[in-house]
This record gives structure tokens, sequence and C-alpha cells, in this order.
């Protein structure tokens, strides 16, 4: 007999006989408590202040740790980037850190052969050995003058590992550090550059806006910093006296567009004439901030001519398939509607002319004023962190520091960008500009996150020795030749802050709430011990900073505030912020913003390109270059990350996983998502497994009919579609990044994700 | 004696579904698989929930965070044989699991959806959080260190908190709330007593627009909705 049964039986006779554990006493007679209680043991509680890592807002984190358990995650409420609240994501911190599925040991790969779907045989090893090994290669690399051919890559880690990478790359004398950015919002940035200097995402000061115009900025699910969206749309919404008006322009329905008080569909890829007549509207309509525009901007009459003769609303409704009165109105409303902020997000500007796009919809927040003031765009400011001592510079480091960067940053291929992420396996595959001897890549999982996915399982096939760093068996370190494990954010040390957003400055410890995981390490952890086994100038350039990942951090942080209270607290503030910096923020050789880009001009000339027309120095709209032919391809695929996709490699916690997609109700999949009408149009039936092919792949996946897509636009959710590790993710779903194509943004080097061509049949 | 009810400000909501994982932690809620969400068999004490209407270009989709509704005249009292499921006084509808047969009428009779069946297999540990209950001084009792098989559950309201709360003279909607209000980030949720005129529940439901669920069964659920 089981316990259900019995328990049946035990109800249906009447018989109140308890089970040999369960009722306490007191709880059996009071009626507020009528569960099964355990024997009181002896328990450790402890409230330990860190912070998160499954995306890069990085959040302030309070983590309850029961004998030697966590617990629970809620949010510091000492931190007032997002008013002591966090996302969803952080509390899945709890899975990422019991995982069942993570590595306790360094792993050997046996098999020389690799790809996908051939078995590593790993080998556990000792961490003598493994460091020992790395430490003999790279030596022979920097004795053969060859230092510049180590390449070091790295995902989603703290800033103090990010750091200390930096540093590593610096000492051993590679110019090869290539990030995650790439794939990012580089083209965010690179559009701010070209108008005020700033190489860096724009901050917003959202407790005091009125009105938020976003350019396919899905705040609510992939905004940066996540959390802080979160907290104050609901603060602009029901927290101050006038309830501030969002309007979302997207193709997706997201849930952004599904929370804004209108969603506007838009033609993908024509945000930036929209932008453009939006500020038609606001000019010929007289509107503009005189004040602002007159004293503090440069460049204005060239702007106004070519705003006013090329993107008139009407011309611009055919481009954009907006209706001329909603582009009207929604300028009107931005003009007159005070502060107000135009922001852009990923589905705006991660397409081939992204700088331009960001750029014209960056000058409209100049056009009305809404520059460094209350409720309106502000300026980052970070926290100064101890400066490293002077790295040991010797002839190796000066040789390699010298080479080509093998991503062509600043090259005529990408003249302004800072990271080319997705030029790397280009590099490899071909040898440009020199053959790759040896990788390591830090918490990255490019070979799922990159368009044109594929490329990088090859690129990093022929890389001869790749050790990959990571929690677990990602899709990357599949081709590793050695894997060591690290520790997740939760057993680590470390500083952190959130990318720009706050304005003011905002520091996060990160301290160990649990043991270490077997015999995993930190990356700060085994870079220093790596450093120490190289010797020589590596080794004195890993001095004088601590000697392990808590000293390191101690000795950065110690310029913010006493080390104890640090640890306490969990957060260091600054909240002061100085508004209205107009006479020195702007990086311009105008010392004003600038709707005539002369930071852009001052590069060309300096590369010796010299671009007769003045267009190429100002924000314009351009038609986007589509991969695949119309004809063939009809639809354009358009893939987006939903809140419940984690941003550190893994998608292997069932929390996220069963609420994958809230708006359809469902989890554990992602699915095709197409306009009802083109669908029934394509004779297909709802939920039914479909094709989806591009000129670069194809995936079988499950149809949606939705009534939240613009009819050219096939939506695919990221963030599924694993097949190296993982109970709870493997096989789930698939990656649309397979399907796309490889593409950038011609002045940042980002890449492109949203200007891929696909067509829709049956299976 | 209060009467503790919920509530949730859609215009302030944010679909994050910070709520469902938040009880899913508080509360130890077994998490579940492809093949459970397939056969509808996931564990859910908070879910939030979509509705859409209209065509394309006029859309529109609610995103609804469901707890349990806590009826004043609950449906699934009414119909439990054991008397497993019954409204404390404070208004609370709890589930015995000692007294739970497992029959599901509750979960048929509940307009809400609100209630779930645990058919985890028991050696399953997995489910189990090996961890000991939490400090008691700061939230009280927690119940669920392992689960109940076999029996139906669904959200408390996290009365182990409330309960705790009291006992320490704490004040409930303000410094004691449940999971879910505590970890909102849009802060859309309110939690209080509905008889006391100077709440915060009491102070939104007299200050802007509100709807219950399925009002035309009468339940005179305890979470209210406020529109835009």
């Amino acid at each position: 007999m089981d316990r259900r049964t019995f328990l049946k039986l035990s109800a249906l006779t009447g018989a109140a006989l308890g089970l040999n554990r369960v009722v306490s006493p007191s709880s059996a007679m009071s009626s507020s408590a009528p569960l099964q209680i355990k024997p009181q043991k002896m328990t450790e509680v402890k409230w330990i202040n860190t912070s998160c890592l499954n995306c890069s807002a990085r959040c302030a984190i309070r983590v309850r740790v029961i004998n030697g358990q966590a617990v629970k995650i809620t949010g510091n409420p000492l931190s007032l980037t997002s008013e002591g609240k966090v996302c969803p994501r952080a509390h899945i911190g709890l899975q990422v850190l019991y995982d069942s599925e993570r590595i306790g040991f360094p792993l050997k790969r046996r098999n020389r052969e690799k790809g996908k779907g051939i078995d590593p045989e790993w080998v556990p090893i000792s961490w003598d050995q493994a460091l020992t090994e790395m430490a003999n290669r790279l030596k022979s690399l920097r004795e053969a003058a060859q230092a510049h051919k180590l390449l070091l890559l790295y995902g989603l880690n703290t800033r103090s590992a990010e750091d200390i990478i930096s540093r590593f790359a610096e000492a051993f004398g590679t110019p090869n550090l290539i990030s995650g950015n790439g794939l990012d919002e580089e083209s965010e940035k690179s559009g701010n550059w070209m108008a005020d200097g700033h190489y860096e995402s724009c901050a917003y000061d959202l407790d005091r806006t009125q009105y938020l115009l976003l350019f396919g900025a899905d705040l609510l699910e992939s905004g940066k910093p996540l959390s802080r969206f979160l907290r104050k749309w609901g603060k602009l919404r029901r927290e101050k006296p006038n309830r501030a008006k969002m309007i979302m322009i997207h193709p997706r329905y997201s849930v952004t567009a599904a929370k804004s008080d209108e969603w506007i569909p838009i033609h993908p890829g024509t945000d930036a004439a929209l932008a453009m007549a939006i500020a038609n509207v606001i000019i010929a309509e007289d509107l503009y901030d005189k004040n602002f525009v007159h004293h503090w901007t440069a460049g204005f009459d060239l702007y106004k001519k070519l705003v006013l003769g090329h993107y008139s609303p009407r011309a611009v409704s055919e481009i954009t398939g907006i209706p001329y009165e909603t582009i009207h109105r929604i300028a009107m409303e931005f003009a007159q509607v005070k502060p107000a902020i135009a922001l852009r997000g990923r589905g705006a500007i991660n397409w081939p002319e992204g700088s331009y796009t960001s750029y014209a919809i960056f000058c409209l927040n100049a056009l009305v004023g809404s520059i460094d003031l209350p409720g309106g765009i502000i300026y980052q400011e970070n926290p100064r962190y101890k400066n490293l001592p002077p790295f040991a510079e010797d002839p190796i480091v000066r040789k390699g520091k010298v080479q080509p960067f093998l991503d062509f940053r600043g090259t005529e291929k990408f003249f302004n960008a800072k990271v080319v992420t997705n030029q790397v396996p280009e590099s490899i595959s071909k040898n440009i500009p020199y053959p790759i001897e040896m990788a390591m890549g830090f918490h990255c999982n490019f070979n799922m996150s990159a368009p044109g996915a594929g490329r990088w399982d090859e690129a990093l096939k022929k890389i001869p020795y790749y050790v990959h760093i990571s929690p677990f068996v990602s899709e990357m370190a599949l081709y590793a030749d050695l894997i060591l494990p690290s520790t997740t954010y939760l057993e680590e040390w470390g500083y952190d802050h959130s990318p720009p957003g706050s304005g003011f400055a905002e520091a996060r410890i990160k301290q160990p709430v649990v043991k270490p995981y077997g015999e995993a390490k930190s990356s700060i952890d085994i870079l220093f011990s790596l450093a120490k086994r190289m010797g020589g100038g590596v080794e004195r350039s890993f001095g004088h900073m601590g000697e392990d990942s808590e000293g390191f951090v101690k000795h950065r942080t110690s310029t913010l505030m006493p080390w104890k209270e640090f640890l306490a607290k969990g957060v260091w503030i600054d909240p002061k912020y100085n508004y209205k910096k107009y006479d020195r923020i702007f990086n311009t050789p105008s010392k004003k913003f600038e709707f005539f880009s002369g930071n852009l001009r001052s590069l060309l000339i300096k590369m010796g390109r010299r671009p007769k027309e003045d267009l190429h120095y100002l924000p314009h709209y351009e038609e986007a270059n589509f991969l695949g032919e119309k004809e063939r391809y009809p639809f354009i695929l358009h893939p987006y990350q939903p809140l419940m996709t984690l941003e550190n490699g893994s998608q292997n916690y069932p929390w996220a996983q069963e609420i994958f997609l809230p708006m359809h109700g469902i989890g554990w999949a992602n699915l095709v998502e197409i306009n009802s009408e083109t669908a029934r149009r394509l004779k297909l039936k709802d939920g039914e497994e479909v094709w989806v092919e591009s000129p670069f792949g194809k995936i079988k996946a499950r149809v949606k009919f939705s009534e939240g897509l613009h009819p050219q636009v096939v939506a695919i959710a990221c963030g599924q579609g694993h097949y190296s590790y993982g109970r709870w993710q493997r096989e789930i779903g698939v990656n649309p990044n397979g399907l796309i194509g490889v593409d950038f943004d011609r002045i940042s080097g980002q890449a492109a994700f949203f200007n891929t061509r696909v067509k829709i049949y049956k299976t | 004696m209060p009467r503790w009810g919920m509530v949730i400000d859609l215009d302030k909501c944010t679909g994050c579904q910070a709520c469902t994982v938040a009880c899913k932690e508080e509360n130890n809620v077994p998490h579940g698989s492809p093949e459970e969400q397939k056969r509808a068999r996931e564990i859910y004490w908070h879910k939030v929930i979509a509705v859409t209407q209209g065509k394309y270009p006029r859309v529109h989709t609610e995103l609804i965070p469901m707890p349990c509704m806590h009826c004043d005249q609950a449906p699934c009292v009414t119909v439990c044989p054991a008397k497993a499921t019954y409204r404390r006084e404070d208004g609370i509808i709890v589930q015995d699991f000692r007294r739970c047969i497992g029959c599901k009428y509750c979960m048929v009779a509940c307009p809400y959806g609100a209630r779930s069946f645990n058919n985890k297999e028991q050696e399953k540990k997995a489910y189990h959080r090996q961890d000991s209950p939490p400090d008691r001084s700061v939230w009280g009792q927690w119940p669920f260190p392992t689960r109940t098989h076999g029996v139906v559950e669904k959200c408390t309201f996290c009365f182990h908190r409330i309960d705790q709360g009291l006992k320490e003279g704490k004040k409930i909607g303000k410094e004691v709330v449940p999971a879910c209000v505590e970890d909102c980030p849009a802060m859309a949720r309110s939690f209080g007593d509905l008889d006391d005129a100077s709440s915060e529940v009491s102070r939104l439901l007299s200050s802007r627009s509100w709807i219950r669920l399925r009002e035309d069964l009468d339940t005179k659920c305890k979470v209210y909705y406020l529109l835009k």
C-alpha cells in the first residue's frame, strides 16, 4: 500500500490517525498551521549581501543561507539603481548555483577530433596538471615572440573578472581580447558617440519622465539594466502625480508593447526614417527647444535642411507603413509633453546601418532639449576603483600589442569599432591577419549567441588549443581541449556595477555565500595562479594588487568604503548627480551636441577617407540591406530575447523554462510566431511543425499564429536550442541564430541580427 | 479579525513573472518538466496568464497575475468531501494536506484554476529541498521543507509569514507581506486588511477603478485588480 492509498483509506474510514512523522500537537490544535512540520533542528541562518550575474545588470541581492545552503534570493534594499528590487532572473540564481550538471573538476579532452555530436571523451585531471599544461603552452608562445597569437574571449563576467582578464591580455602581450559586446548594443554607443562623443550606452532619468517613445526597445524583457526598468515602469505609471505615457514602435507585439499605451507596428528596419519624420514635424511646427538647440548644439542648419527636404511624414508613411496622422500625432506629443525621452533598443539598431539609426533617434532627445536634465537623458558615472599598478612591459609585450587586431577594429572595414565579436570566426578560419595558436574563453557561449552560429563551430575546431572556463559544459566548451570549472557568482569574490542606467555611481560586492561546488575556482583565482606559474613579466604584472580574488577585490575597492562596511552593506553609492553640465559634457570638436558629426568627420579624415557629401555625417535613413532574395524568402526573421533567457550561456533552469513565453502561455520551447492572416494565406495549421529556411540554414519548429506580429515578420525567441549539456535544456526548442546571415553595422562593427530573410513551409 | 486581501495594479504590472518565481522559491513548489506541461500537470501556486483580444494591428493582450483568489464564498470549500480545504477566520483559504484525499473536486470547482495536484513520485528527491526550514524568528514556521504527494495544493497568501508577523506585533501589509508582493519589482501588488479603512489596499480600492475576476459567480474573492 503506498502512501496515497493509505491517506485515502484513513480519510475514508474517518480515522484521524496521523502518519508517523507529521503532526505536532500544537499545530493539530491551532487552525493556522495544519501542515506537516519537521522536528526542530539547530539552524544557522545568515543573510549575505552580494550581487547577481544572470544578466549584465548585476543587481545587488541578498541571499538567505541556512546551514550552508542558499534558499532564497531577494533584492538588496540599499541599492538605489532599482530601489532594491530585482527581476525574476535573480531568483533563478538558486538553480544556477545548484544546477545538478555542473562540473567539479578540470576536464581534459582525449578525443582529438572535434565537432558537433562527437564525444570529446573527457578525463578529469587535477588543477595542478591543468594549470601546468596551460602555463607551458603560454610560456612557449611568449618565448617564440608569438604572444599576439593568444586569443582571449569573454562573455558575461563580473567587472572584477573582466578587469583581470584584460590585465592578463596586457601582461601577456596580446591585443586580441574579445568581449561579447559586439553582439549586443555597440551601434547604440556608436550613435551616441557621433552626437555627443560618449562611446557608451545612455542612462535615463526615469523618475521624472512624462513620455517614453520606444523604438524597438523591449525595456521590460531585455532592457539594460532590466530591474531598473521594471521598477521605474511601476513608478512612471502610478507613483507620481501624472501618469507617464509610453509608445512602443516595433514589428512585434512584445510584453513591453502590451504594457505600453500604444503599439505602433513598423516595417522592419525603417526606424531611422520614422525618427527623421518626427524631427520633420517638430521642426516644421516650430516646437523644438530653441534655447538648447541654439546654445548647445552644432550643425542644426544642415540637419534641418535634410529633415525638411527629405523626410516629410507623408513620404515616411510610405516607408514605415505607419499612417501619416499617427506620425504627426506622436511627434506633437513627443515635443509637447515634457520631459520626454526617445529610447532605442536592439530591434531598431542591430541593423547594417544601426549607428545612423541610433544617431537619428538620439537626436530627437536633443531636439526637445531632453539632454542632461531631470527626466531626460543623463550621463552615467561609474565607481572609481583604485587604479591598478602599472604593468610590467617587457619586449614581448611591446612586440605583441602593436600587432593588428584579429577583429579588424579601427581598420578600413570597421573604422569606429571597439570590438567586432562576430568577425572572429572568419579571421580564425582564414588565418587573417595571422593564425591563432591558442584561445581561452571565459563564460562565453558564442556558438549559440552569435549570428551564423555554425561558423564559430568551425573556427573553434581550427584553434590548436582551446581552454574553456565555465561552471558547465556549454556548447562552446564542447570544442575545448581543456575545461576549467569556474565558480558561479554566488561562490566567488568580485565587484560589479550596472551598465548605464542610473546616472549616479553604484558599486556592489560579490562575496561567496556558499562553498564552491567541487573544486571549482573563480576566474580571477585561475588567472592569478596561472600568472604565478608563468613567472617573468606576467607574474610581475599580477603583483601588488592582492594575492587572490579576495585580496584583489579588497585592493580595488579600498577607494570606495571600508572593507567591513562594504561586506555588510553590499553596495557603495554616490547618489549625487549634477544636471545640465552642458559646458563640459560634450566630447565633440565643437564642444556641443552635434547634429552634424564632427567626431565621425575627423575620424574619417584621419583614416584618409573623405566622403564629400554631408550626408555621411548626418543622421539619416538608408534602406536596409536584406540577406536573401525577396522572391525566394518573403519573410524577415526577427529573433528576440524573452525575459526568461538568462545571459550566462545556459538555460538549464526549470523555473525559467516552464514560464518561458508568457505571451503565449507556454514554456520549454520556442515557437515560429507568424501573423495569423499570413499563416492562413500559407495554409498552415496553428501548432503544426514547419520549416523555417534562410539562405544560411533551416530549422524545424512549431508554428504559432499571432495577432501581434507584422505580416512580413517571423519571430522566434532566442535562448533555446542547446545541444550540449543539461537535462532541462538539451534538445528543447531551436536556435534562430543558426539561420541568421553574417552582417555588420559598418561603423561600429555591431553584428546585425534582424536583416535575414526566410521562407516557411510545411514539413 | 482582519480579512486579508490582495490588490494587483495591472497598470503598474510589467508582466515580468517575478511573482511566479518568487512564489516557487518561497514555498518550495516543485518545478515542472516538458512532459508535465504537455499534460497540464505542472504545479503553480501563482501564474501569470495572457488574455489576447482583437486582430492585428489592433490587438490587446492583458497579462494577469493569478494567485489563489481566497474567495469568501469559495466553491472549493463547498465541494471538498474531506473538509481538507477550509476558510480560516482571517479569510485565507488553506489546504490541509493530512486530510486531502486527492479527489480533485476542488480543482474542478475552482473557477480560477488556482489549484494544482501534486503528481510527483515520492522517491524523486529532487523535489525535496534539502535544507532545513528557514529562520522561524523572521518569517515563522516554514511549512514545506519536503513535499506531500497525491494531494491538491495552492497559494496560502504566505500565511506562515503573516502568522509569525502577527505574533511579533509587526504591521502586516507594510513590514510583512507575501513573497510575491515583496519581490514585485514594479511594486504593483499590495496586501492588507480589506476591513481596515486605513490600510493601503482599502485606500487603493477606494481611489481607483477595480475588478474582480468572474464576479458573475459571486465568489466574493479577495484579489482585486486595478485597471488603467
